[in-house]
């Protein structure tokens, strides 16, 4: 009682910080050697993880502890043991900090769990060391010419925002030693190539020059999803197409709708890919290789409907040719064709759901067939004979030959086609 | 005990001002006044650099740029006594105590100044009380945009600065150097628009209940790159409508084949629109991309129905020829294609045939057909019968092969001269 009433109840009793480092008695919004020469500020950076990167929007978001250390006088004091002394941040407020910013950064902050992340150690001579753990997201300009099968480099920038280079130098503390990463740190879609640093000056127009630090990476990228997701089922998809060519060319519902169905999932695949890219006006390897399959798959429709146009032609022309010659009625058409050995449309017809026709007993068989030999005892049937043998052959030989030509054509193409993408963008 | 005493000695209720605030003389003024109150608007100069326009969205009609905002004015409450005529820099807990204008955004939906590791804030105070003020800011602000044009569309955004208490009685805001106010760091630039422009104006505003204020514009121009929409949407389209083309080059028999072409193409088509549609905002006009979509997808379409004309024409004479040669020969019960073969006519099922060949033949097989049936009774009527029909079969057959022959080249023609106005409309 009797020690109180002598104190003065009006005198604020300072904290023991500030009476150690004397915060009240120096104006710390001025920088150290505030007039005179610039103040050197070492900068360490160590990496904790890279959380994402994106296309669509074209950045990375990192998680880092960036630690300046500078010398501040105004901060010294008298210690016996040389030992440091460790604040947390609720002395950042007092005194004079770098204020360093990421340049070309979208969003960041300072992680405030449980408090404030942030680290203030005072040397006895006046050093400071000033860490924090911050996540920042970054521009970082991609190309994407070579999607999939790309490498991009990203890089964060640190600069201090209001002190030009009279004022403030930044330089990496241990130079290219200054940056480290925790050994864990990987991405599921990329393998990180490198880590570096350097540094540069930047020049701001109405601001002067300001030195500005730079944390270089290069990702490459993991191909093996796109390879499972998008490469894969586009070559299956080709080599269904050509599954048309093996199938009997009379047979049109099924080939017609093999060949759209394989359009319509190779259209899907195409809008799969592009969902979660971002729009850019240049092709990409990965378009380059879709739209390519995708020409194919529709070559082969087209290829069908060319057999099928040949087949129908030459039939007409056929007939035609038949007629100017003694019909050869009373036979049934299909065993006509049968016998000449071409194939009739009426076995096409079948083939496509028309009603069949009537099986024709064998011993009408016969007569017909003499029939067919009796009247081809005439002068000309001989000639005529030859020339539809001919023609029947020729037909046969024309459609047969594209699909037969196809069956070797294609993929040979495409195995050609697939070597060069491969060895160009690989 | 030597500190204690020094401490007793000074007056410890005496806050000592801080050595800026010494220089400065904060303390001596109120600068929650603005510089010259009550006289003259003060001019504050307004300065741009754009760091990066980071994304367009068009479903939310918004931009978002990240900026160095920079203000320029003059308080002689600031001024100093200085030698070297150098001015002094500050970070930004000096704001707190000084006087700075209060521009703002208009129309701007989020901003906010970015504060890793500390608030990006510079002041910058010359001897003769000119002040420099800089602030990194974000901001996303609304930009109405036209879609009628869309992907062959420019869209023009601005962002507005006023001040948001002082009118412009009060204070002046000019863009510092004209337009050579807005300067841009080189490597900006969009994945999928091409800046054409950026210009600095300037206007007045005018509220009803405050006066007139000054205002900042910043205008840029966007136009949007073609190319992923052509790769997207424009080519596909092409696509299956060329598909749907294939559908005429296939014989009329194939039934199932060319519907399930037809209406496969139409299945793609409308995907296609679909996807074209889901990241865009629900507008209420037609853009030039749903145009093309759309006449597309009737393309495919209208080759459905040419099929299903094609098909039913088909069958209604399939029909006629049954019932006519019914009554005729009597011949009900043979099936179809033994008749048309026993007669030597050839039946729709067959393929089609040269039409010549086609009445010469039928005319022989009816003799023959006569000759075994053994009836001369009915030669006239077979004979006028047989014209008849041969007429009309011709007629039919020419109809619905010719549709198929018409589509063949009506289809591509049309489309492609659709084509040929719609580029040369919009581009």
């Amino acid at each position: 009682s009797h020690i109180y009433k002598n104190h003065d109840m009006t005198k604020t009793l300072r904290g023991k910080t500030e009476q150690l480092l004397r915060v009240d008695d120096h104006d710390f919004t001025m920088r150290p050697a505030f007039g005179g020469p610039a103040i050197p500020v070492g900068v360490d950076v160590q990496v904790e993880s890279l959380d994402s990167i994106s296309e669509v929007d074209m950045d990375f978001t990192m998680t880092l502890y960036l630690r300046h250390y500078w010398r501040d006088e105004r901060l010294s004091f008298p210690s016996t043991t040389n030992k440091s002394m460790t604040f947390d941040g609720r002395l950042v407020k007092k005194i004079w900090v770098p204020d360093v910013f990421f340049v070309h950064s979208k969003r960041s902050f300072i992680h405030d769990t449980t408090t404030d992340n942030i680290m203030l150690r005072v040397f006895p001579d006046g050093h400071v060391l000033y860490s924090m753990r911050i996540t920042v997201t970054a521009m970082c300009n991609m190309d994407f010419s070579r999607f999939p099968l790309d490498s991009q480099t990203c890089s964060l920038e640190l600069e201090s925002y209001a002190y030009t280079d009279e004022d403030l130098m930044l330089y990496w503390k241990n130079g290219n030693e200054s940056l480290k990463t925790d050994e864990k740190i990987s991405l599921s879609q990329f393998l990180i190539q490198k880590f570096h640093t350097t540094s540069r000056l930047a020049f701001y127009s109405s601001t002067g020059w300001y030195n500005r630090l730079y944390i270089n990476f290069t990702l490459r990228r993991h191909i093996f999803f796109f390879l499972l997701q998008t490469y894969f089922p586009a070559t299956l998809m080709v080599m269904l197409s050509w599954v048309s060519f093996w199938i009997d060319r009379r047979a049109v519902p099924a080939r017609v709708s093999l060949g759209i169905t394989t359009v319509l999932t190779m259209s899907t695949i195409i809008t799969g890919v592009n969902a979660s890219m971002p729009r850019v006006s240049y092709i990409k390897a990965v378009d380059i290789y879709l739209w390519v399959s995708f020409v194919f798959v529709f070559l082969s429709v087209l290829e069908y409907a060319a057999v099928n146009y040949l087949t129908t032609v030459q039939e007409r022309k056929e007939r035609k040719l038949r007629e100017r010659f003694p019909c050869t009625c009373g036979i049934s058409h299909s065993k006509t064709m049968m016998l000449d050995g071409n194939y009739s449309e009426s076995d096409a017809n079948s083939l496509a759901g028309y009603p069949r026709n009537q099986m024709v007993p064998e011993e009408e068989k016969q007569e017909k067939m003499v029939v067919h030999l009796a009247m081809s005892n005439e002068s000309n049937s001989s000639r005529k004979r030859g020339l539809k043998g001919h023609v029947g052959l020729r037909i046969i030989q024309n459609t047969h030959a594209i699909d037969k030509y196809s069956r070797l054509i294609f993929p040979g193409t495409y195995i050609f086609f697939n070597l060069i993408y491969w060895s160009v963008f690989s | 005990s030597k500190r204690e005493i020094k401490m007793r000695k000074l007056d410890s209720t005496k806050v000592r001002p801080l050595k800026s605030e010494q220089l400065l003389r904060i303390e001596d003024h109120d600068f929650a006044l603005r510089p010259g109150f009550g006289g003259s608007p003060i001019p504050v100069g307004i300065d741009v650099q754009v760091e990066s326009i980071d994304s367009i969205s068009e479903v939310d009609m918004d931009f978002t740029m990240t900026l160095y905002l920079r203000h320029y004015w003059k308080d002689e409450r600031l001024s100093f006594r200085s030698n070297k005529n150098k001015s002094m820099t500050f970070d930004g807990r000096l704001i707190k105590k000084i006087w700075v204008p209060d521009v703002f955004f208009v129309h701007s939906k989020r901003s906010f100044i970015h504060d890793t590791t500390v608030e990006n804030v510079m002041l910058r105070v010359y001897p003769d009380g000119n002040v420099l003020f800089s602030l990194r800011i974000t901001v996303s602000a609304m930009c109405f945009m036209d879609f009628s044009r869309f992907p062959l569309d420019t869209q023009n955004c601005s962002l507005e600065l006023e001040s948001y208490a002082y009118n412009e009685d009060d204070l002046m805001l000019y863009w510092k150097h004209g337009n050579k106010s807005l300067s841009t760091d080189e490597h900006i630039s969009l994945s999928q628009f091409f800046i054409e422009e950026f210009s600095a104006s300037s206007g007045l505003a005018f509220y009803s209940s405050t006066g007139w204020y000054n205002r900042l514009f910043i205008n840029f121009a966007l136009r949007r790159h073609i190319f992923f929409f052509v790769l997207q949407s424009y080519f596909p389209a092409m696509l299956m409508v060329m598909l749907s083309w294939v559908s005429f080059w296939i014989d009329r028999r194939a039934v199932p084949a060319r519907v399930s072409l037809g209406i496969t193409t139409v299945l793609t088509m409308s995907t296609i629109m679909t996807g074209v549609s889901a990241s865009m905002p629900q507008v209420s006009y037609i853009k030039a991309v749903d145009v093309y979509l759309w006449i597309s997808f009737l393309f495919v379409f209208l080759s459905v129905i040419e099929y299903a004309a094609v098909n039913y024409l088909t069958t209604i004479e399939e029909r006629k020829q049954l019932k006519k040669r019914g009554k005729a020969s009597g011949m009900y019960s043979i099936d179809a294609v033994q008749a048309m073969a026993f007669d030597g006519c050839f039946h729709d099922t067959d393929v089609d045939m040269d039409l010549t060949g086609f009445s010469d033949r039928c005319e022989e097989n009816e003799t023959r057909a006569g000759a075994a049936s053994g009836s001369n009774v009915d030669t006239p009527r077979l004979k006028r019968k047989r014209s008849l029909k041969g007429n009309v079969g011709r007629i039919i057959l020419q109809n619905n092969h010719v549709i198929d022959t018409y589509s063949r080249i009506i289809f591509p023609s049309v489309y492609i001269v659709f084509n040929f106005f719609y580029w040369g409309l919009y581009i």
